[in-house]
């Protein structure tokens, strides 16, 4: 016993006896706990066991106990059932388990006990199960509307996203469009005159002099919001530039040319007259779908341009033949 | 009469150690001895019945089971009484007036002839019908009982109840209280030869018939408030049920107050029905609209706010115990106080109404309400805060409103841990309906339920479980070995307890060898059923020469059979803690009570008990009641041979003795100490408990012996002493068997007292 009981000498001592066959099989299949993770695990058993409980721990471990002795049949127990003196009595006078007590006739007769409930407080009647149901209420709520939230936040950020790409592919159709729209102007013009000279198509082309009016609603937007954009920047550069005062204040005093001296000559600064104007056919146009308006200007490429906006490069006919459709998913 | 003698060698062998004293000094046989005792003064003799020389009376031309109510009203008008001839008096008249006016009265006939017909009657009449004090009466008057040298037997849930409705009834028949009409309770017996209507306890019957199986005395039993269904009710409706067949000249009527009458009829064999309505008044019923958080509170707020602004009429207000009770008297009187100085209400009476307290101040509630404060102004009103005494039993008029917060204090049994304790809980439907009609006594009347009308509907149970499913039945069963009931099993009861609550009470009679392995009365068994004790306490006290202690531990049962000795009021804990040290006693609360009693019967206590009480904050009650219940057990002790000894007061082992014979009784009742903090675990039902806080231990004990298990959020055990683990294996081996045990703590420990033991005894023979 002490041999066996010694652990690795036993081991050393049987490999001398190499006369021995005896083919060990491996008996560890476990990993054998080091000295540092027993002294843990002792460590942490004992202050568990030494540990004072609280009392509140105290009245739960009770409490749990009496609910599980509670709950539990002494019949169906096989070890108090078979050494139960009570038991065998009652069997010697003919009761049978799962039989209840009594008249045969007797179809209320109990086969357990009536149950224990402690009330721990002065609650109303009802009080219990009223916080219960409204806990549960409260519980369920919260969490439908945690639920809905989530899916609310997904898609108004999966929408968000869509609707954000949509507006560049927008954009950019609408640049494509203004691009051929002018380039086709161009050569409209070019095969009419074709007088103008390098600069002034550059000119033309960076300051149109069309009223908003006449250009294509499908990009009227864009050419809207760059001279919005041009016209900020030149009030913001003449606010600069003028002597610090504000470019609305007008002296009577001042001739023309105090005026251009101090930089304060009224300039007007929108390009296209009708800038300021209302413009209910480009609202109209704005309040579309972001998807409305790329088809309505992918439709216009296909049409005037024989240019596919997904494809990016322009057809030689109008059936567009290597073209799979009109539109992004047919590209894909 | 001869039939009755032979009954009387039959029951021989059951009656072991009794049976060798005088029989005919047994109170419980008195009856069969009566022609030789006093064969003089018995009607019997007087009557002459069985030559058929009868004195002429109102009776004297009655057929028995064959009389009318026309009959009956002429013998009842006089002149001379119809039982004993004397002439009878104006207040007899006037309450016969009021009799006549009674809901019963007017089916009178019809009661009689299902009574003539049939063996066994139910009878339902709501409280108000008049079914207590008339339907004995009208069976009485039909029955004939006197003619026959029997009597007639009416069963009262509660001993007030018996002495008062035999007072009451003795009044409306003009005779003597003892005489004609008498009753019996324990330990009082108020009936005399002449007696043919006994009003008494459900117990008593039954204790009656442990030695007369056959009731034979009775020509007639009622069984009233059956809808009770006390323990002793139910045991008693099943033996009836067998006796009816053995005894078929035996009538029976169960009378029931409320409407699950149906139940009664198909447990006796469809047996006819009877209903008479009462007379009530409706009563408006209003719910809270939110279940409150304070039960108490709300009742409190209720009460005033009627005082406040509901019309004249008394207010009866339901809570669960005599802490709570006290306390809600007081706060609504505080209360009140400063409605009157304020607002001008009116004067408000609030008076208390349980079970434990002093019959004189029971029946204080029966006062009229205060006259207003001054002339013309609002008028008073009375409270009375009550236990659900007030819900059947005590019947007090000028109630109009009733406060019901729906909870009532009830004992719980559980045969899995083996815990019998009381709970608060809530009512049952067929208890809120009670409690309800309670309003519409006088005149229409308005019931308060502190709680939500879906609450009633979805919480409360139908009816309340009757007390047989909520109790130990270790006693029960060893009454009904006595009653000569050996097949527990099948004993047709009306709701048999479930089976694991008859295998332990079974169980436990074995561990206190009151029954052998097969289920019979041991000699020790049948000495313990003569004890109106639990068996536990009845063992201790029949053990207790053995120890050389029986006087002390005869006191001691005395005082563990009536309630709580010590006293202390909310206002002075401190000084009563105070007080109760200076009888402690280290061993624990067991030995401080018995110093208390020796206290009590000292000179200094004596000469004038009350004050002395009063100072030593102690009940003078229940120091009373315990020495009333002392004496009669005294009785039974010595009637039993059972000797009265002390040890030297100055023996080193005089308290040890004591304690020793407390695990005479009590070895299934003790827990040990955990190894780590202050919890204890009771023995093989590894429950953890604490000790409660009355107790007084002064050793730091590993092992303690408890008289009760109280159950509350917390596990507590009450009234503690200190044993020693080797008496426990002495004294009781077969409970203490280790086998027994699970492999545990206590099972180790248990085995260490064993090898330290068995060494002793091996260095002792060795030596």
């Amino acid at each position: 016993m002490a041999a066996q009981d010694s652990g690795p000498n036993t081991a050393e001592e049987e490999e001398d006896d190499y006369m021995n066959m005896i083919i060990e099989e491996p008996t560890q299949p476990k990993q054998k706990e080091t000295y540092t993770q027993r002294r843990l695990r002792k460590q942490r058993e004992s202050e568990a066991r030494g540990r004072v409980k609280s009392k509140a721990e105290l009245a739960l471990e009770e409490a749990a106990q009496r609910e599980d002795s509670l709950s539990k049949s002494l019949l169906e127990d096989p070890e108090t059932a078979a050494k139960n003196k009570g038991l065998a009595m009652m069997a010697k006078m003919g009761f049978k388990p799962g039989v209840a007590l009594g008249s045969k006739e007797n179809k209320d007769a109990r086969l357990e006990p009536v149950g224990i409930s402690m009330k721990e407080d002065r609650g109303g009647i009802g009080l219990d199960s009223e916080k219960k149901r409204k806990f549960r209420e409260e519980h369920e709520k919260e969490g439908k509307r945690v639920k809905a939230e989530q899916v609310d936040y997904r898609e108004r950020m999966r929408m968000e996203r869509e609707e954000a790409r949509l507006e560049s592919q927008v954009a950019a159709a609408m640049r494509v469009a203004e691009r051929m729209d002018g380039e086709k102007e161009e050569q409209d013009a070019f095969c009419a005159g074709g007088s103008q000279d390098e600069e002034s198509k550059e000119t033309k082309r960076k300051m149109p002099t069309k009223p908003l009016r006449q250009i294509n609603v499908l990009w009227r937007g864009l050419v809207q919001r760059r001279e919005e954009k041009e016209r900020d920047r030149r009030m913001r550069y003449d606010l600069h530039q003028s002597l610090s005062r504000l470019p609305t204040y007008e002296d009577p005093d001042e001739d023309k040319d105090d005026k251009r001296a101090l930089g304060t000559h009224v300039v007007r600064h929108s390009l296209v007259e009708d800038l300021e104007e209302e413009d209910p056919e480009l609202d109209a146009f704005n309040g579309l779908d972001p998807a409305d308006r790329l088809d309505k200007l992918v439709r216009h490429l296909r049409q005037e341009y024989n240019y596919c906006f997904w494809c990016k490069s322009a057809y030689p006919d109008e059936t567009m033949e290597d073209c799979p459709g009109l539109t992004e998913e047919e590209h894909d | 009469m001869a039939d009755r003698r032979s009954e009387l060698d039959l029951p021989k062998a059951k009656r072991a150690k009794l049976a060798e004293s005088d029989p005919a000094s047994n109170p419980y046989l008195a009856h069969m001895y009566e022609e030789d005792v006093g064969y003089g003064n018995g009607y019997g003799s007087r009557n002459g019945n069985k030559n058929g020389r009868f004195e002429q009376t109102g009776l004297s031309n009655f057929q028995r089971h064959a009389s009318t109510a026309a009959q009956a009203h002429t013998a009842e008008d006089g002149p001379g009484n119809p039982f004993n001839n004397v002439p009878l008096s104006n207040q007899y008249f006037n309450i016969l007036k009021t009799r006549r006016d009674l809901p019963v009265h007017k089916q009178r006939q019809e009661f009689l002839d299902m009574f003539q017909k049939s063996q066994i009657l139910v009878f339902v009449g709501e409280t108000g019908s008049g079914k207590t004090t008339q339907i004995p009466q009208f069976v009485l008057f039909d029955d004939l009982p006197h003619f026959n040298n029997k009597l007639v037997a009416c069963t009262q849930p509660r001993r007030v109840a018996a002495m008062s409705v035999a007072q009451r009834v003795a009044n409306e028949m003009d005779v003597k209280l003892g005489e004609e009409v008498g009753y019996s309770i324990r330990f009082e017996d108020v009936t005399g030869p002449k007696t043919v209507l006994k009003y008494m306890t459900d117990g008593m019957l039954l204790r009656e018939a442990m030695h007369d199986h056959n009731l034979t005395r009775y020509s007639c039993i009622i069984l009233d408030e059956a809808h009770e269904r006390t323990l002793a009710t139910d045991i008693l409706m099943g033996l009836l049920k067998e006796v009816a067949l053995r005894r078929p000249d035996l009538k029976i009527v169960i009378m029931s107050a409320t409407l699950d009458a149906q139940k009664f009829q198909r447990y006796f064999n469809d047996a006819p029905l009877l209903a008479v309505p009462g007379r009530t008044h409706p009563v408006e019923i209003f719910y809270t609209p939110e279940p409150e958080r304070d039960y108490v509170e709300a009742a409190l707020r209720t009460v005033l706010q009627i005082h406040a602004t509901e019309p004249e009429g008394d207010i009866l207000l339901f809570l669960t115990g005599e802490e709570e009770i006290e306390d809600a008297c007081r706060k609504i009187t505080l209360e009140a106080d400063e409605m009157i100085r304020e607002a001008d209400a009116g004067p408000l009476k609030v008076y208390p109404l349980y079970g434990t307290l002093p019959p004189h101040q029971q029946q204080k509630i029966f006062e009229p309400a205060p006259p207003p404060a001054r002339k013309g102004g609002r008028p008073g009103r009375k409270v009375i805060v009550g236990t659900n005494i007030a819900e059947t039993s005590l019947t007090i008029d000028g109630i109009v409103y009733v406060v019901d917060p729906g909870f009532s204090k009830q004992k719980v049994y559980n045969p899995r841990i083996r815990v019998e304790s009381l709970l608060v809980s809530p009512i049952s439907k067929a208890s809120a309906q009670q409690r309800a009609g309670r309003a519409g006594r006088t005149r229409p009347g308005k019931c308060f339920r502190l709680y939500t009308e879906a609450a009633f509907k979805k919480e409360l149970i139908e009816q309340t479980h009757p007390e047989i499913l909520r109790s130990n039945l270790a006693n029960t069963v060893l009454e009904l070995k006595k009653l000569g009931i050996d097949d527990l099993v099948h004993f047709d009861l009306m709701d048999p307890p479930a089976p694991e609550t008859l295998m332990r009470a079974l169980e436990e009679l074995n561990y206190l060898a009151c029954l052998d392995d097969d289920g019979d009365l041991t000699t020790l068994g049948k000495l313990a059923s003569e004890f109106p004790l639990d068996p536990a306490l009845a063992v201790m006290l029949i053990s207790s020469p053995e120890f050389y202690c029986s006087n002390e531990i005869l006191s001691l049962t005395a005082l563990l059979s009536v309630p709580q000795i010590f006293v202390r009021p909310a206002s002075a804990k401190k000084r009563a803690d105070e007080m109760k040290d200076l009888f402690a006693h280290p061993d624990g609360d067991h030995l401080t009570m018995l110093n208390v009693y020796h206290a009590f019967k000292s000179q200094a206590a004596t000469s004038d008990p009350k004050k002395w009480c009063h100072e030593h904050f102690l009940s003078l009650r229940a120091l009373q009641s315990a020495d009333n219940v002392r004496s009669q057990l005294k009785r039974i002790m010595e009637k039993s041979e059972l000797e009265l000894v002390s040890t030297d007061f100055n023996d080193k082992n005089y308290y040890t003795n004591i304690r020793r014979a407390l695990v005479a009784g009590f070895f299934m009742q003790v827990a040990k100490k955990d190894p780590t903090g202050k919890t204890y675990k009771t023995v093989k039902d590894d429950q953890s408990v604490l000790l409660h806080p009355s107790t007084v231990l002064g050793v730091d004990s590993d092992w303690v012996l408890y008289n009760e298990f109280v159950l509350t959020t917390k596990n507590y055990v009450r009234s503690v002493t200190s044993v020693k683990p080797e008496w426990l294996l002495d004294i009781a081996p077969t409970y203490y068997d280790l086998s027994t045990f699970k492999a545990g703590e206590i099972r180790s420990a248990l085995q260490k007292t064993m090898d330290k033991v068995k060494r002793k005894q091996a260095t002792k023979r060795t030596r």
